[in-house]
């Protein structure tokens, strides 16, 4: 894992101190509301419907055990013992109070993390892939990449003040698991023609009121390029976005108006101008920085575990866990665990103090002290032993987080919604849990299969609805709450918007017509057939037919 | 100029130091209880309330207060606004963990 220089120690420390004062001085009523909302969200700190809410990055999703106990101590000292996984691979803190937020600031350098970006117009966390450095399908690592994009955006002078938000996320495989076309830039390592190894770039896709999929500037970038080429992208957005409506000013607005081929005609033009070699570091920074992304030492072992095997064959609660959340990791005889945060009737996402804890000590004892934070609000261990994994779901099951459900219906995103959210129009998590427990009997969700339901609470979708195999968006109508139906959209490699089948349902029917679109998917599928083929087979009438004729 | 208002109206804010909701009472103090807000009937009352409120602002005590439509009813104030409701009753998620909420599990108010 990549650790703080001098500079990154000296300035998040710099930054706690400045904030500790605006605090106190906003207390002290030297700064009105007015002068210390910016300053505060720019050090992550939101005032939502019921309390303030703390953002903490978790740079491209990766955190070591100290990492996370010291998110589980502050869970405890400071707010009411959990936190929330977001689909931004962050930690949100729903009841700090105001005086308590420097503190935690600190606490938060102790262990070289900060809440630094994670608000305002400016490039938020870089997301990756929640397997990298260990999925079997990858070209490369892109998590040393993501780290020289958290230092170049990092308080970027140019930068700080866009639009409007963005989002950049970046992916090593060929199987997109960071929904790369949903982001206002999306990157994916890839291989040249002759086998050399750059980025795919796209950009201008985004979710929200508008939803679109990122189109492909360059096909091919080198990796050294990287950098002066975001420039370039970043140089067009800045000066052409849409300053003058919140609504439009995303960067999407401004690819769709210009149209694919004249923004890259433009992002070409402005690269043109740029000194590339001003923009990318050395080239012995990126290796400085390669080299806390190595490989951890791995043992040599057989690929096959007869002691896995043999627990399988003993432990048919335990072979399902394997069979859903254990996937294939490039080191014969390791495996990727992933850890589900959706535990049936559960909070998506919510993670008390304990479990932190639990999975901090997991990831020392077991993972080479490495944990994911996935946007599909899970957590990984990366690098598990196969012959270690019985005993780690034996300790995930003593914690609650051996759920065996990733990918499956009750495997939910959901944003916080009108039960935190000042934005929202409408509770979310109570709408996930309803389908949970509805749809949570292991066997049924087992033979539905592979099955993204996400919900959001509001258009802004942070939920990532649109993004949904079934997506669900709460709004508000004459003082209810009502659901708008999406279907076939996908985040993958495979990327599609998903489509409205029609009217909304209430509160006490969207589960209803959430469980006739499953069954009526089960009872028209092919042999081996997913939701998302069937659907894309099928088109939306079938489904429209079931939920209208029946709700 | 008085405020123009459409019914009844109480005023609304979060506390600064901890963001909690809280409500304008008629003895002058912020509570957390809608109960004991004090409702104003006509338009020269809420723009007392609001003139109030903001001393109180002044005095750093609460943030971003505003007046909210309520209807009076036996058993006391609930707010008109679908939003303002679930406002008032916390996260209707969690009540092990969620000292505001209402206890209830799912689809309470």
């Amino acid at each position: 894992m990549y650790r703080y220089d001098e500079f990154d120690t000296t300035f998040v420390r710099q930054r706690v101190d400045q904030f500790r004062d605006q605090v106190d001085r906003r207390v002290s009523g030297e700064l009105t509301e007015e002068q210390f909302r910016p300053l505060r969200l720019m050090n992550g700190l939101y005032l939502q419907l019921h309390a303030y809410m703390l953002r903490v990055a978790v740079p491209y999703g990766t955190l070591n055990s100290r990492q996370m106990r010291k998110l589980a101590f502050i869970a405890d000292e400071y707010d009411k013992g959990y936190g929330h996984f977001t689909t931004r691979q962050n930690i949100q803190y729903n009841w700090p109070k105001l005086p308590d937020v420097p503190n935690i600031l600190d606490h938060l350098a102790d262990v070289e993390m900060h809440a630094i970006q994670t608000s305002g117009n400016c490039i938020r966390n870089v997301t990756a892939d929640q397997w990298a450095g260990a999925a079997g399908d990858e070209v490369e690592d892109p998590r040393p990449y993501a780290e020289l994009m958290r230092q170049w955006s990092s308080l970027h002078p140019e930068f700080s003040f866009l639009p409007r938000k963005f989002k950049i996320a970046v992916t090593g495989a060929a199987s997109d698991r960071a929904a790369i076309a949903y982001h206002d830039i999306g990157l994916r390592l890839t291989r040249s023609a002759n086998g050399e190894i750059g980025f795919e770039v796209l950009a201008g896709g985004g979710m929200g009121r508008t939803p679109m999929l990122g189109v492909t500037v360059r096909d091919w970038l080198p990796k050294d390029e990287l950098l002066a080429y975001l420039e370039a992208i970043m140089r067009v957005y800045n000066l052409h976005g849409r300053r003058d409506n919140k609504y439009k000013a995303r960067i999407k607005i401004l690819v769709h108006e210009l149209g694919a081929e004249e923004f890259t005609r433009q992002v070409e033009e402005e690269y043109k101008r740029i000194d590339a070699p001003r923009v990318m570091p050395p080239a012995q920074e990126l290796v400085r920085i390669k080299d806390y992304f190595a490989p951890p030492v791995y043992e040599d072992l057989p690929d096959q575990s007869p002691e896995l095997a043999r627990c399988m064959s003993d432990d048919a609660d335990f072979a399902q866990w394997v069979d859903r959340n254990v996937v294939a990791h490039k080191q014969p005889g390791y495996a990727i665990v992933n850890i589900s945060l959706k535990p049936v009737g559960g909070v998506p996402g919510d993670a008390s103090s304990g479990q932190m804890r639990a999975v901090a000590d997991l990831a020392e004892q077991k993972s080479h002290d490495e944990i994911r934070v996935t946007h599909e609000q899970n957590l990984v261990l990366p690098h598990v032993r196969k012959s270690d994994l019985y005993g780690v779901w034996q300790t995930l099951k003593t914690h609650g987080l051996a759920d065996a459900n990733i990918g499956l219906a009750t495997d939910i995103i959901s944003c916080p919604g009108l039960d935190y959210c000042a934005l929202a129009t409408a509770r979310s998590i109570p709408i996930s849990q309803d389908i949970s427990r509805r749809l949570g009997d292991i066997s049924r969700q087992r033979d539905i299969g592979d099955l993204k339901i996400k919900i959001s609470g509001c258009i802004n979708a942070c939920g990532h609805h649109h993004a949904g195999h079934i997506g669900i968006l709460g709004l508000e109508k004459r003082g209810e709450e009502y659901y708008q139906i999406t279907l076939g959209g996908s985040g993958d490699e495979t990327a599609s918007i998903g489509e409205i089948i029609g009217p909304g349902f209430s509160s006490e029917t969207v589960t209803d017509a959430v469980e006739t679109i499953v069954d009526t998917y089960v009872g028209l599928r092919q042999d081996g057939e997913t939701f998302l083929d069937a659907y894309r087979r099928l088109g939306p009438n079938p489904f429209k037919e079931a939920v209208y004729a029946t709700h | 100029m008085a405020k123009k208002i459409t019914g009844p109206q109480i005023l609304t804010a979060n506390r600064l130091s901890d963001g909690m909701v809280v409500f304008l009472s008629a003895d002058g103090t912020w509570r957390a209880s809608i109960d004991a807000a004090d409702v104003a009937r006509t338009e020269d009352s809420a723009s007392a309330l609001e003139a109030r409120a903001a001393t109180f602002v002044q005095t750093n005590e609460i943030v971003d207060p505003y007046l909210i439509a309520v209807e009076e009813t036996d058993t006391g104030a609930v707010p008109v606004a679908f939003r303002e409701r679930r406002r008032i009753a916390g996260p209707s998620v969690q009540a092990a963990f969620n000292g505001q909420s209402n206890g209830s599990l799912a689809f309470a108010g």
